[in-house]
């Protein structure tokens, strides 16, 4: 087992009179797709500032590729592309590519190559000599896309990628993100649609005011955090079978509705023995489905409804959460 | 260092690719000749003045005067004795444009040496200084003669002095006149002025513009807050050079070809005068060159810092105004420094760093500078250039991440020391 291409061991950040991220620690395995989950205001950005080494963390260490350095001495293994994303826009597209892959250490002439094969395969070819303020706001985010990973870095860290994209782009990012991993690429994403982080993700690590929730394989988490979730449908009367529901050590939850029923199970009972169970109680059953509870379920269920609210607001001038 | 320069590159080939780089390339050498021509032409040329001489004299004083002044070129002057009512009737007549000014004589003029002198503009200094001129070698005339010297003989001991200048540079007579030198100092200040404030607001947008953009947050991923300060800065100061060099030929291309330009403007002899080569040796260029780039440097660093506390273009321009004030202070003083360069007030401005761009070059130009003033002045300015840039540099690394209101001085300490 090879070094995690990114550790963070307990980390804080504070601003003034409010802790951004808190005693946070996560390890990232080579080849993954890793979702930082949290809220607005969680820590999501100020964390991977901490890792881009843009900010550096009060308390705690960022460990990138099991070696020592910071996100920016590493910089050139890294594509970082922010939430707010931003580009000169009076600069020449191909110019500007060219640039920000200079900035990652790839030598002028080299740049200059991949920057054109790159334009042309995602359509702007014709483009590249133009004014990156005459593009439409797709092609900039195709166009961000590139300087991301122009530099084939092994890490690409994408701070909100789908945050604000329509879906045509949204499904294109996807399939960058994916193909990006078939290639072996590692990549850390911050995302508060759950429903993105549940179809991309590997793993994942749930974050809210600052604090780790969770984190783990995603199969493990919808196995640990929560019961199973069962519906339960009966042909006829449930008769007896009533009674079962009513052992707490067996079912945590109940929405009874007489001809159906939806249970959550207790964390270790077993589905397989409850319907043992319901099978000798004589009871005709109709259905009996064993379903994942969704991301999003268990997202709301760790961090609560208020904890969309940081604990307090960050001072005027401060950093953004 | 690659990165440094990538980004040093960047700066320079997108603002000489801009169009307004090559409009003022073209322009700044007709703006500056203009500046210098414009004034000594409008000086100059002042058209003739009909002005009455109440002469209240017992003697013929009043009418020496009109004919003295006749003689030269300024006034067309007529004799009015002095009466009741003359004053108001010759006041009205001015009033109606059929007179710019009167003159009152009296015996005053030759017992006390007084006089007055009313018109539409009193404020032309080339006026006054006829008068007194003409009045004062009468009155002396007129005294002279009522001790009994010889009228002749006064005329012949009052012998015009045309003085000629020449500036003593080192222990050399360089030949440079009074009105060059003043010309070379006050041409010198404006575009140290102009292109350290310029260009150093262009750093400062360019700061602004990462920061909104928040294109800051790849390159500092990529690269030290400071080197891409640094790099900026660089990128920036080498446009300015280029713009200097740009200027320079332009310069050059017009003197070669000022005679025919002149001719074209009337062809004023002052004009001319002033308008010759300024004697401009390589030490002058030196000094200037130095002092320019100190100037740059020390003035960019503060306006990169102002950039980043700022969190978009209306507020930078807000902010940088005490900026742009410190370096005022030696612009507003550049008359009074070429009046008296060795003046305590002059030599204090040459040594504060914040001043010394300015006030250094104009007394370099205006007067000779001992060589341990200069030097003293150089390592000042290199210090405040090296503390500056350290504290700007702390500044700008905390600001650039930072949105929302501008920090107030206390936040400004703290970021400082949070560096």
């Amino acid at each position: 087992m090879s070094a995690p291409v990114l550790a963070l061991d307990r980390v804080t950040k504070r601003f003034s009179g409010h802790t951004a991220v808190a005693g946070l620690s996560l390890s990232v395995p080579r080849g993954v797709i890793y979702g930082l989950l949290g809220p607005n205001g969680a820590g999501k950005t100020t964390t991977i500032r901490m890792i881009m080494d843009v900010i550096e963390p009060d308390e705690g260490s960022v460990r990138l590729f099991g070696e020592r350095g910071t996100g920016r001495d590493h910089s050139a293994r890294i594509g970082y592309l922010p939430e707010e994303r931003g580009l000169y826009r009076r600069m020449r597209v191909l110019d500007l590519v060219v640039f920000l892959a200079e900035m990652k250490g790839v030598e002028r002439r080299r740049a200059r190559a991949r920057a054109a094969d790159w334009l042309e395969r995602l359509g702007l070819g014709a483009w590249r000599m133009r004014r990156v303020d005459e593009l439409s706001k797709g092609m900039q985010q195709k166009v961000q896309f590139i300087s991301t990973v122009l530099h084939e870095p092994e890490l690409v860290v994408l701070d909100e990628p789908f945050a604000g994209l329509d879906p045509v782009n949204t499904q294109v990012m996807k399939d960058a993100v994916v193909e990006l991993r078939r290639d072996g690429v590692t990549i850390l994403f911050s995302t508060h649609i759950m429903e993105q982080a549940e179809k991309l993700c590997d793993q994942l690590c749930i974050i809210a005011r600052g604090r780790k929730l969770v984190d783990g394989a995603l199969a493990d988490i919808k196995r640990t955090q929560t019961g199973h979730h069962l519906v339960i449908g009966f042909d006829g009367a449930p008769g007896a079978a009533v009674q079962l529901f009513a052992d707490k050590r067996v079912v945590q939850k109940v929405d009874d509705y007489g001809q159906y029923a939806e249970l959550e199970l207790a964390p270790d009972a077993d589905p397989q023995r409850l319907l043992a169970a319901l099978v000798r109680s004589g009871a005709r059953l109709a259905r009996f489905e064993l379903s994942e509870p969704s991301l999003n379920k268990i997202f709301i269920d760790l961090v609560g409804p208020d904890a969309a609210t940081p604990e307090a607001r960050p001072q005027p001038g401060g950093p953004r959460a | 260092m690659r990165k440094v320069w990538a980004v040093i590159r960047r700066e320079f080939v997108e603002r000489v690719r801009s169009k307004w780089f090559w409009i003022s390339a073209l322009l700044g050498p007709v703006f500056f000749g203009g500046m210098i021509v414009v004034p000594v032409l409008f000086a100059g040329a002042g058209g003739t003045r009909r002005i009455a001489v109440v002469d209240g004299t017992t003697g013929a004083f009043g009418a020496r005067v009109v004919a003295e002044l006749r003689h030269g070129k300024i006034f067309r002057a007529t004799r009015v004795p002095a009466g009741a009512g003359v004053v108001d009737s010759v006041t009205q007549l001015v009033g109606a444009k059929q007179l710019d000014g009167f003159l009152i004589v009296t015996d005053a003029v030759v017992e006390t040496g007084t006089a007055e002198y009313r018109a539409s503009n009193v404020s032309s200094f080339r006026d006054v200084a006829e008068l007194q001129d003409v009045l004062a070698r009468l009155a002396v005339a007129a005294r002279l003669e009522r001790q009994g010297v010889d009228p002749t003989l006064v005329g012949r001991a009052q012998l015009r002095i045309s003085l000629e200048t020449k500036k003593i540079s080192g222990s050399k007579t360089t030949g440079e006149s009074a009105a060059q030198s003043f010309a070379l100092a006050y041409v010198m200040g404006v575009v140290l002025f102009l292109v350290i404030t310029i260009y150093g607001v262009n750093v400062m947008s360019s700061v602004v513009e990462e920061k909104t953009t928040r294109i800051v947050e790849v390159l500092v991923s990529s690269l030290r807050p400071f080197q891409l300060m640094i790099g900026k800065v660089l990128g920036v100061g080498a446009v300015s050079l280029f713009q200097f060099v740009l200027w320079g030929l332009g310069a050059k291309l017009l003197l070669s070809q000022r005679r025919a330009l002149l001719a074209g403007l009337g062809g004023v002899d002052e004009a001319r005068q002033v308008f010759q080569m300024p004697h401009l040796s390589a030490a002058t260029l030196g000094v200037f060159l130095s002092y320019f780039l100190g100037g740059f440097f020390l003035y960019s660093a503060m306006y990169a810092a102002v950039g980043a506390m700022s969190s978009n273009e209306q507020e930078a321009r807000q902010a940088q105004q005490p900026v742009m004030f410190l370096l005022l202070i030696a612009y507003v003083s550049m008359f009074g420094l070429t009046n008296n360069p060795e003046s305590t007030y002059a030599v204090t401005l040459s040594l504060i760093p914040f001043t010394a761009p300015i006030a250094m070059p104009v007394r370099w130009a205006a007067s000779t500078v001992p060589v341990d003033e200069l030097a003293g002045s150089l390592g000042l300015l290199l210090t405040g250039i090296v503390a500056v840039t350290w504290v700007a540099a702390r500044i700008y690394r905390v600001g650039i991440l930072m949105t929302g209101k501008r920090p107030n001085i206390k936040e400004l300490v703290r970021w400082v020391r949070a560096g």
